[in-house]
């Protein structure tokens, strides 16, 4: 019977290789929440920046969420994929990380890695671009089967996110 | 003529939830000037006299002189109407332009000349001077700003032409926006537009919301000399945005003194001013049905919604303390080798218990580093979730010993060399909330170069049998922990981020009862012997309070009777 509400944005990305830059996000929880009203995933804008190196989204996350227990805390996903000028798009990295939970403003910077294959795809992904991808990115919120990755690591983004939460202190959670 | 006028001729901005087309104003307009009221008195002497006359021809037959100017008519000096919203109200000329068909050039006009006929046809027109333009009119008939009722300009030097901008302000206002409802319903496909003409280009740069407005005219010519363009004068703007703002200039005049308009050219002649807003005030039942209808659909969405949520929330079993750490291995870096991962577990100490079938360790992927800045770094973004319960059992064990997160950093190259890149140990923090925290790490060291080489060329260097050497050993029991002996070196360091969360009984009874709390086994409200000694005293005290209250209120007779139970019990 609690409540948490996510209000924040996606701020933008930085420290990849190549700038224009799109992300598709995803908030995933389990089993004991409920969405409650907003959108739990989606796609920003693509963003080339002209000056300087971070490329900016502010991405509006505007979510309800309702538990009945404390396993199962939301968690984003993100995927952060290049757009170039013919219009071919590029998986340049995952990022995975929990949603705050003690109430207030908090600064996230999620790290993200790009999966990498074997030699001679390093070789086309230098010249051609592309490369391995995960078959099924919610598989890998387990992490149970991570060791089997070979990855590389990749640039950050920025998440800003208000968290309010409900109810909680009345079942004696301390966040 | 009246005394003082009111100047204050700004707009007034008004606020509705209603339809506009219930507004209702009313206009009263009076000329004031000697001349007039003289000539009126004139006039009226002469009416009478005349109907004196004409009585009196009737009686005699007496031939009569007809006055020389004509009888006053009504709507000479004085005009009040009542005018709703966007209501069409023809002045002289145009009253006169509309009844020719053939000056009638667009489907307007048309509607215009057939409402005039349809007019003359029957009683005519119910305004003499005061008459409307409405938001359909040609703005080629709107006058120019400066002729308001304070006919001044904003600056001194009048001699500049409008700017740019206001030439496209302007004709954005006179123009009607399409109004796209974008409000929740986004558009998903044709978001930009790619050829805007010129006219969406004007409305979209300009910052100003279409209004609909209205504007009450007069004629102030001559009696008699109604319908020239160049006596009319501006009396009243209403405009509105379409959601509920309704800004009128200038202001109603609420029973205060009427406004001035001196008319310029030949004969400088004074009118007053007066405008009301008569429009019929919502009657208070149904203002209160509306209010109710609005209080129900926001209790009924209220529930909706808790119904959705709904009241249960799962809690640990009373007495203990269920730990919830939501954390991720954010990155490492500073380590001598490439391709790093994680190899974690979690220690729980005595009086910890956690799930059966949870996963207490965990491995992360393989990383390849990237540079930033002087140092190289892998970032796993690696999510683990960890859940334990403490129960203490005795009070004798003192402050609770935190679980502790062991973790060493390996590194595999792609000729699967192995190599062992530092060990470290996260304890989990006591404090709810967010940290981040970095932990460096060491690594066993031998010194004599064989390890070296050995290390750099085929991989392999010297792993710790346990783990859990990095704090303290698990087999320790001693008093002193001695590791003399041991080199090491010391290696990079690894980035967490955790999100601790506590949940007990002790914490609701707390926060109701307001109490501080102080020993961290008071939290758990424990078990313990003293603590349920005292819990039980309270609760005898309590319950004694409460028969005595209910003794007081009890009648005389029945109180004697148990008086004497009461003694015996006091004595006892």
């Amino acid at each position: 019977m609690a409540e948490l509400h996510i209000i924040g944005q996606i701020i933008g990305a930085s420290g990849f290789p190549q700038n224009s830059l799109f992300c598709k996000w995803g908030v995933h929880a389990g089993g004991a929440w409920r969405l409650l009203s907003g959108l739990k995933e989606g796609q920003t804008q693509v963003d080339n920046p002209q000056i300087g190196e971070m490329a900016y989204w502010s991405h509006p996350i505007d979510l309800h969420f309702t538990t009945k227990g404390l396993q199962g805390w939301p968690k984003i996903h993100l995927q952060v994929w290049h757009q170039d000028s013919y219009g071919r798009c590029q998986l340049l990295g995952y990022g995975y990380c929990h949603v705050p939970s003690s109430p207030g403003h908090h600064r996230v910077s999620c790290v993200t890695w790009r999966p990498v294959g074997t030699w001679q795809e390093q070789l086309a992904h230098a010249f051609v671009g592309g490369g391995p991808q995960l078959r099924s990115p919610d598989t890998i919120y387990s992490g149970a089967d991570r060791y089997r990755l070979h990855t590389e690591a990749m640039g950050t983004v920025d998440l800003e996110l208000g968290i309010i939460t409900s109810r909680f202190d009345k079942f004696g959670v301390e966040s | 003529m009246a005394d003082s006028w009111n100047t204050d001729t700004g707009e007034a901005v008004y606020r509705t939830q209603d339809a506009l087309k219930n507004i209702r104003i009313r206009v009263q307009m009076e000329r004031l000037t000697s001349t007039a009221s003289l000539s009126q008195h004139l006039q009226q002497q002469l009416l009478s006299q005349q109907q004196e006359k004409t009585r009196k021809k009737k009686r005699k037959g007496d031939v009569e002189l007809e006055a020389l100017s004509t009888p006053p008519q009504k709507g000479d000096n004085e005009e009040e109407l009542v005018l709703g919203w966007q209501e069409k109200l023809f002045s002289q000329s145009e009253y006169e332009l509309y009844q020719n068909k053939h000056s009638c050039r667009t489907l307007l006009e048309d509607q215009y000349h057939a409402e005039v006929t349809a007019l003359s046809r029957g009683e005519g027109r119910r305004n003499i001077r005061i008459f409307t333009y409405t938001d359909h009119d040609d703005h080629t008939h709107r006058l120019p700003s400066s002729q308001t009722p304070c006919p001044e300009d904003s600056l001194t030097t009048s001699k500049s032409g409008p700017t740019l901008l206001e030439q496209r302000m302007a004709n954005v206002r006179h123009r009607r926006q399409d109004r796209h409802l974008i409000d929740l319903g986004i558009p998903k496909t044709k978001l930009i537009n790619w050829e805007p003409s010129e006219e969406w280009v004007r409305s979209s740069h300009m910052v100003t919301r279409a209004m609909q407005s209205m504007q009450i005219m007069a004629d102030l010519g001559p009696p008699g000399r109604l319908g020239e363009k160049k006596n009319e004068c501006l009396l009243m703007t209403i405009k509105t945005d379409g959601s509920g703002t309704i800004i009128v200039k200038p202001d109603f005049n609420k029973g205060k003194e009427p406004y001035r308009i001196v008319t310029t050219g030949d004969k400088k002649e004074v009118w007053s001013l007066r405008v009301e807003n008569v429009s019929v005030a919502m009657v208070k039942d149904d203002h209160d049905k509306e209010l109710h209808m609005y209080r129900d659909l926001y209790v009924r969405h209220k529930e909706y919604l808790n119904s959705l949520v709904g009241s249960n929330f799962e809690m640990p079993p009373p007495g203990t303390l269920r730990y919830v750490m939501n954390g991720e291995i954010v990155s490492a870096k500073g380590f001598e080798y490439d391709n790093l991962y994680i190899h974690f577990f979690m220690e729980l100490p005595n009086n910890w218990s956690s799930l059966p079938f949870h996963p207490l360790s965990g491995v992360t992927q393989t990383c390849r580093t990237k540079a930033v800045g002087k140092d190289d770094v892998a970032f796993f973004s690696f999510p683990f979730n960890f859940e334990a319960f403490y129960m203490s059992e005795k009070e004798s064990d003192g402050i609770p010993q935190w679980p502790v997160l062991y973790f060493k950093v390996l590194s595999l190259d792609f000729w699967q060399r192995y190599r062992t890149e530092g060990y470290g140990y996260l304890l989990f923090p006591a404090v709810p909330g967010k940290h981040r925290v970095t932990c460096g790490t060491w690594r066993p060291l031998q010194t004599a170069t064989v390890s070296a080489l050995r290390r750099f060329f085929i991989g392999g260097s010297p792993e710790l049998e346990e783990p859990s050497y990095v704090r303290v050993p698990g087999t320790f029991k001693g008093e002193r922990l001695s590791r003399f002996g041991f080199s090491s070196e010391s290696s990079g360091s690894v980035t967490f981020n955790l999100h601790c969360i506590q949940q007990a009984h002790a914490f609701v009874d707390a926060i109701v009862l307001k109490k501080r709390r102080e020993k961290v086994v008071e939290q758990l409200g424990g078990f313990s012997q003293q603590g349920a000694v005292y819990n039980i005293l309270e609760a005898f005290q309590k319950a004694r309070r409460k028969m005595q209250e209910a003794r007081e209120g009890l009648p005389q007779t029945l109180i004697n009777a148990t008086s004497k139970l009461e003694m015996n019990e006091s004595n006892a």
